[in-house]
């Protein structure tokens, strides 16, 4: 039984449907319970709260990011499906804090100084949610110095910068530089991302990680919290 | 400023190419749904308007353009841009800021593949006004038996984004509702800004593509070869 709701959920994640009125990837889906139905009735039946992110969530996600990757799936395709997961994980987040579940790690995001373009942050914010992670994001044209200030008052495991334009990725060395001087570099992982980055980009400016997209962001932080446990 | 009443078509193949979609993807109904009811039905949230003006280029030498006596540019790419131009066409446009406004209210409900879908629109449509301005350079100069370049814009390739001030100077940017932050960005940010070459019907004009000579083989902004 268990199983047969946490096997809708997943499957209601990879169609994106938040509930019983919205159409999925795959058309005649209207009129069946949605993710938020199913995460009702799975709490109901006694599901507990991680069997339903394990196996519903984040293996439905897990085939959304193979989709996306294989092509098969495109940028809004992969939004509805995070926004199902986030609207799970609201319902959920009292079941998580009344059984003391703690976040995987916690995150800070921003939009570098000079660059107000958010969605690739927004997306990645979201991913890292229905992943399991706390995230705090500081928004869009961020300066070093406000970034420095959050880390060490937040003291996040992680650091995602987003840039878009060539002129201000350079912030992101600054940002680094920035965290650097304020000796809370070694506190802090940095990942990057935004469309003119790269691998070599990142590791130029000595950033940890980099994310080509959502998914990748995700793995990376992922690698990265399981290698600073270890 | 000017004002077009020409009302912007938004090619939908393009809003769909520009959140991912080539034409051999399936297309979800509900995302082509939502595409349509946006296309058709976005117009009163798109105020275009521009404002161009052309002038005489009196240097190009290494990385830097000199035009109406004034305007300086530097950059090896716009140089070799307007390397055999008599004049060039330094314009603004933007679609105002309803749209835009609209994207975050989106967002803040929650609705973020509206907003992404909104955004792209919105992107397309502050092109399809710079296509508008670049159709009027075009006339312009065939009225004189002149030929036009690319455009290209502050912060492409090797153009410093901080030389948007002098471009937003010599157009009177501010006269149109926008305002550069401090990075030198745009507000309202579906604005694009940028340079049109003006030369003789020799094919070094119009075939002129820096992008050919750069060695950024996966830059998001490169040009067709």
């Amino acid at each position: 039984m268990a199983e047969d709701i946490l096997a809708l959920i997943k499957e209601n994640v990879i169609q994106g449907r938040v509930t019983r009125d919205d159409e999925g990837f795959d058309e005649g889906l209207v009129g069946q319970a949605g993710v938020s139905e199913l995460a009702k009735e799975a709490l109901a039946q006694g599901v507990s709260s991680q069997d339903i992110i394990k196996l519903g969530l984040s293996e439905g996600m897990d085939i959304v990011g193979q989709k996306f990757e294989a092509k098969k799936y495109y940028l809004p395709d992969m939004l509805a499906s995070a926004k199902a997961v986030g609207a799970v994980m609201e319902i959920l987040e009292p079941y998580l804090t009344r059984s003391n579940i703690k976040p995987k790690g916690k995150i800070i995001m921003a939009t570098v100084k000079g660059d107000f373009h958010d969605i690739g942050k927004n997306i990645v914010s979201i991913l890292l949610r229905g992943a399991g992670y706390m995230v705090k994001d500081l928004g869009n044209d961020i300066d070093p110095q406000v970034i420095v200030a959050a880390v060490r008052e937040e003291k996040p495991q992680f650091l995602g910068l987003s840039a878009l334009l060539t002129s201000t990725m350079l912030r992101m060395k600054d940002t680094i530089q920035a965290l650097t001087e304020g000796g809370v570099r070694d506190k802090v992982k940095v990942i990057i991302g935004g469309v003119g980055t790269s691998e070599e980009f990142a590791q130029s400016i000595g950033a940890d990680g980099y994310g080509a997209d959502g998914f990748q962001a995700v793995r990376v932080v992922d690698k990265l919290n399981t290698s600073r446990k270890d | 400023m000017l004002v077009t009443k020409e009302r912007i078509d938004i090619d939908r193949q393009q809003v769909l190419r520009s959140i991912g979609y080539g034409t051999d993807c399936k297309l979800p109904t509900r995302l082509a749904s939502l595409v349509d009811d946006y296309v058709e039905n976005v117009h009163n949230l798109i105020e275009p308007s521009y404002s161009c003006v052309v002038r005489d280029i009196n240097l190009v030498q290494d990385s830097r353009v000199i035009i109406d006596g004034s305007i300086i540019f530097e950059s090896k790419v716009i140089a070799s841009l307007l390397e055999q131009c008599e004049k060039a066409a330094v314009f603004l446009v933007t679609i105002g800021e309803h749209l835009e406004e609209m994207a975050y209210r989106l967002v803040e409900d929650g609705l973020i593949v509206q907003a992404t879908v909104l955004d792209a629109i919105g992107s397309v449509a502050a092109e399809g006004v710079a296509d508008f301005v670049q159709g009027r350079v075009r006339e312009i100069a065939d009225d004189r038996g002149l030929v036009i370049s690319q455009r290209f814009s502050p912060g492409c390739c090797d153009w410093d984004i901080c030389q948007q001030r002098r471009l937003f100077w010599a157009v009177g940017g501010d006269s149109m509702g926008i305002h550069l932050t401090d990075g030198c960005l745009m507000i309202p940010r579906k604005s694009i800004s940028g340079i049109i070459g003006i030369g003789p019907r020799d094919g070094n004009v119009e075939n002129c593509n820096p992008c050919k000579t750069c060695d950024k083989h996966n830059c998001h902004g490169r040009r067709g070869m």
